[in-house]
């Protein structure tokens, strides 16, 4: 569906996009996972032929996007990171007006305003005027805006920002619910928001790409080094001295953070152990003279995962508290 | 021709909007409440002093009070958009920039035909006391909407270079108000040059009944140029 090649793009001088390529595949949803700034907005720009890149190429269901923009717009539906709305019209004018220039036959019109109308939840407001709605609503609207004209390629950037946090079930269940035959692109730095709804993940950075994974293979290490590791997160009563040997010589555990307060630590531990349980680790201890006041295992977050990639390791650790 | 007729329906779509835009604005109905006032004033004042029935000497005031509301009327049309972020919107569809243009220019041109026709009442009312030079009116009302198209234009293109509606509307002033009275800042060799670059001398003729090809040519020229430059200036987003 999009096939990018080295896409470079300078602001004056500055390199906003350096040297992307990246392919995606029709049906798949994908997320472009960044700090702001980072350049995620400015990548969906040339995506959406706003912005022309300073070099390379952008191929959107095989059409070259600098030469054939038009055609393009038609296939992609756009939602800007503030939803681009009218204030002094009404939800049914600002719909009807999009539907004309998306090149709605003219017959189709009313009805295509009509279902995106009720897939959005926006019936009951339709003749609200926009200036007067909530964020949520004109999130929704600009959503609506986006899918009027049953696009191929869906592209959003940052459709939760700014809502509240049942806005923000809202709208993602209004994307999950579109993604059955169509190709979705979305943007966010709310990494638990990526983990929902995308099947894959870009990490950008500085205009760079750091990491393209599915994010299951993201989530089974940093940059998918360690194989299968299990993250285990101990609480130990004992003296210290006497603990670390012990439970650090057992194979196939590493230490990953430990952190002592008197005599009760909180250990992190990667077991890569063969057997899986937790039986020779509590013998250990308990013959160092300790006793194991919790134990729990603990999945590796997509934040660590983000922000080891991106570079921002002290802050990984202290997040991990 | 399917493609053709696609491209004017947006035309109309996006002047309709404009339209609809313009009359949701309080500026523009004191543009217009104002526009009828003075005319209204000195209308009466002229007749009064000149005991002549024509309106050779409103279309001067009406001319200088478009060098002041023009910018105004037009300073959103691009600005606007760019400052909410509707232009992202507007140049994600399948709209061409040309269709946006004309769009737009369409949208204040049928505006401010209206305040124009708005003022035709005092056309009727000379016609009823008097027997006026016909010629010298109508050309007179074809030269100050041909002016004012010229002025628009001028106000999108400055529009068009912006996200603040001030500094559209500033600037789009200095250009236009230069280009009524160019002519009084120079003389000597360039002087021919100037008289045809400035407004002000075409006009003139209009109001004096004269149609010459040449004046036709001047503002529907200066007209095509404004406007390819705004479609030049959105393509490439030097604003960006």
């Amino acid at each position: 569906m999009i096939r990018a090649q080295n896409v470079t793009k300078y602001f004056g001088g500055f390199p906003a996009l350096k040297n992307i390529s990246f392919e995606v595949a029709k049906g798949e949803i994908i997320g472009f996972l960044g700090q702001n700034g980072a350049g995620k907005t400015t990548l969906m720009r040339v995506l959406t032929t706003y912005l022309p890149a300073s070099a390379g190429k952008v191929y959107i269901a095989g059409m070259d996007v600098s030469r054939r923009s038009l055609e393009i717009r038609r296939r992609v539906g756009y939602l800007p990171e503030n939803p681009p709305l009218y204030g002094n019209m009404t939800i049914r004018e600002y719909l009807k007006f999009a539907a004309r220039l998306k090149d709605i036959p003219h017959r189709q019109q009313r009805p295509h305003v009509e279902r995106v109308l009720k897939d959005c939840d926006l019936w009951e407001a339709r003749d609200k005027v926009i200036a007067t709605l909530s964020k949520g609503y004109k999130q929704r609207v600009g959503i609506a805006q986006a899918i009027l004209h049953e696009p191929e390629l869906l592209i959003l950037d940052e459709p939760t920002s700014g809502l509240d946090p049942a806005q923000i079930l809202q709208v993602r269940r209004l994307i999950k619910s579109l993604e059955y035959r169509r190709t979705v692109i979305l943007s966010t730095h709310i990494l638990s928001e990526i983990e929902q709804m995308a099947q894959r993940v870009l990490i950008i950075k500085s205009g760079e790409i750091l990491a393209d994974s599915s994010i299951e293979n993201l989530l089974k290490g940093p940059g998918g080094t360690s194989e299968d590791g299990r993250r285990v997160c101990l609480r130990v009563q004992g003296v210290r001295l006497d603990l670390e040997p012990a439970i650090g010589g057992i194979p196939g555990i590493k230490l990953a953070r430990w952190a002592s307060e008197n005599n009760t630590h909180g250990i992190d531990l990667e077991m890569t152990h063969p057997s899986g349980d937790f039986n020779e680790l509590a013998e250990k201890v308990a013959r160092a003279g300790g006793r194991i006041l919790e134990i729990k295992e603990s999945k590796v977050s997509l934040e660590e995962v983000f922000l080891q990639i991106s570079g921002n390791k002290d802050l990984s650790h202290s997040s991990r508290a | 021709m399917g493609m053709k007729r696609g491209i004017m329906r947006k035309i109309f779509a996006i002047a309709k909007k404009e339209l609809a835009s313009h009359f949701k604005s309080p500026v523009a109905y004191l543009i217009l409440v104002i526009t009828i006032s003075v005319f209204n004033v000195f209308f009466f004042m002229i007749l009064d002093e000149n005991r002549e029935a024509s309106l050779r000497d409103i279309f001067k005031v009406m001319e200088f009070m478009f060098v002041f509301f023009i910018p105004i009327l037009t300073m959103k049309t691009f600005a606007e958009e760019k400052f909410t972020g509707t232009m992202e919107f507007l140049m994600t569809t399948p709209t061409s920039s040309t269709a946006i243009v004309l769009g737009k220019y369409l949208g204040s041109l049928l505006f401010f035909t209206l305040i124009i026709l708005a003022t035709s009442v005092y056309y009727v009312m000379i016609e009823f006391f008097s027997s006026p030079d016909r010629a010298a009116i109508l050309t007179g009302y074809l030269g100050i909407w041909l002016e004012g198209a010229f002025f628009i234009a001028i106000g999108i293109l400055t529009s068009s270079w912006t996200r603040h509606q001030v500094v559209a509307a500033i600037s789009s002033y200095v250009i236009v108000y230069f280009s009524v009275s160019f002519i009084k800042y120079f003389q000597g060799t360039a002087e021919s040059l100037i008289r045809y670059v400035c407004t002000m001398t075409h006009m003139e003729n209009f109001a004096a009944g004269l149609l010459t090809v040449t004046d036709l040519v001047y503002y529907l020229s200066g007209i095509l140029f404004c406007l390819v430059c705004t479609r030049i200036s959105i393509e490439n987003r030097l604003w960006h």
